[in-house]
């Protein structure tokens, strides 16, 4: 149905201009690429539960670099991505989602930099708790032409 | 959405912008609904099985819900590109936890100036983060950067962020330049905010982006 509202999103992987400044993403639509968070499950990370956060990033570090290469790999055709196997129990990605945990404690995700601890109910500047709310989840067709048909989901 | 005793509202986002367009949206959700991860995964496995193109974080601001969304990525079973549209005012740690998994950094450009940013959205130092967040995004992904025309703030901001594009990120750097601005919630405090942008004002920011050498614009 979208294609009759959008006739300019269904030629914009094609267009020049489209392709020129996102070409990898343009690349992932057509099965060449993959999206970079399935690479990043691919790479893996080691750490335990005494951790401190400074340890995490430390490790976090280190496995982006090999994150690095491997994409490199991929998106030249090195590796083939039925070569990557089943992906390990913990990786990059897992990391990054116990940072995400540990930052709640302090929280300095956006650049106010608040230091509420989420994790323990207080509610900073946005007042984003603990919990996912989600106001509306729908598929968008009023982005630019490459990226619609855009599934949203709009958190708050 | 709920209004705050400040008058400000929260819709989870690190912004308070006097002329927020989402002020007004439907009060039913009021609350929002509490979403499992593994719930927000499946729909959005499903939505690119339909032919969704991508999963667009928004919020608000998606960037207080990026833990939740590293969470919902691990149940993830599809290969669906992440576009995180975001006002662009994050720390250095969440861009390091957007490294590897944001695959198009959709960042608003909203002002040439602290100044104006400060009148408007509520924010100290913003010139020096979102160049620093722009510059970035370009190192780790790929980037798209949207800008809404502020009736009276064409020198001012639209200027600046045109020649910064073009000189740091590159004259072929998307960009989408966006007429639509309407006066919302508390617009009216600002008095150049009170209308819509002008038919001239419009020709006259084209002229201007396109004098800074950009050459990839969307109007």
């Amino acid at each position: 149905m979208w294609r009759l509202w959008r006739a300019d999103a269904v030629r914009a992987l094609e267009d020049p201009k489209v392709v020129s400044s996102l070409p990898r993403y343009v690349g992932i639509l057509k099965g060449k690429f993959l999206p970079r968070f399935v690479i990043s499950r691919h790479v893996p990370a080691e750490w335990g539960p005494e951790s401190s956060e400074e340890e995490l990033w430390i490790i976090h570090n280190a496995a982006l670099m090999k994150m690095d290469a491997l994409t490199r790999d991929l998106d030249s055709g090195i590796i083939h991505p039925d070569e990557l196997g089943n992906p390990p129990e913990k990786s990059l990605l897992h990391l990054k989602a116990r940072i995400g945990e540990c930052i709640m404690r302090s929280c300095r995700l956006c650049e106010r930099r608040c230091g509420t601890d989420r994790l323990k109910g207080e509610l900073g500047f946005c007042r984003v708790g603990t919990e996912f709310r989600v106001h509306s989840c729908f598929d968008h067709l009023g982005e630019e032409p490459e990226v619609v048909p855009s599934f949203t989901v709009c958190g708050f | 959405m709920r209004i705050l005793k400040s008058g400000r509202i929260s819709l989870g986002c690190n912004f308070a912008c006097i002329h927020c367009q989402n002020w007004e949206i439907s009060q039913q959700f009021a609350d929002g609904t509490v979403c499992g991860e593994r719930e927000i995964a499946a729909l959005v496995d499903e939505a690119r099985r339909r032919g969704c193109r991508n999963q667009n974080w928004v919020g608000g601001d998606p960037i207080p819900h990026i833990p939740f969304w590293l969470r919902v990525l691990l149940w993830e079973k599809e290969k669906t590109p992440v576009f995180f549209n975001t006002n662009g005012f994050y720390s250095t740690e969440a861009s390091s936890l957007l490294r590897g998994i944001v695959d198009i950094y959709k960042i608003d450009f909203k002002y040439g100036s602290d100044t104006c940013a400060e009148k408007i959205s509520g924010v100290r130092g913003y010139w020096k983060v979102i160049t620093r967040n722009l510059d970035r995004a370009k190192q780790h992904g790929e980037l798209l950067i949207r800008v809404l025309l502020l009736p009276g703030h064409l020198e001012c901001c639209l200027r600046p962020i045109v020649s910064f594009i073009s000189d740091e990120l590159g004259p072929e750097t998307r960009v989408n330049l966006m007429d639509q601005y309407t006066p919302h919630w508390r617009a009216d405090e600002l008095p150049e905010l009170r209308r819509r942008l002008k038919p001239d004002e419009w020709e006259r920011a084209i002229r201007i982006a396109l004098e800074s050498g950009l050459k990839n614009i969307i109007t």
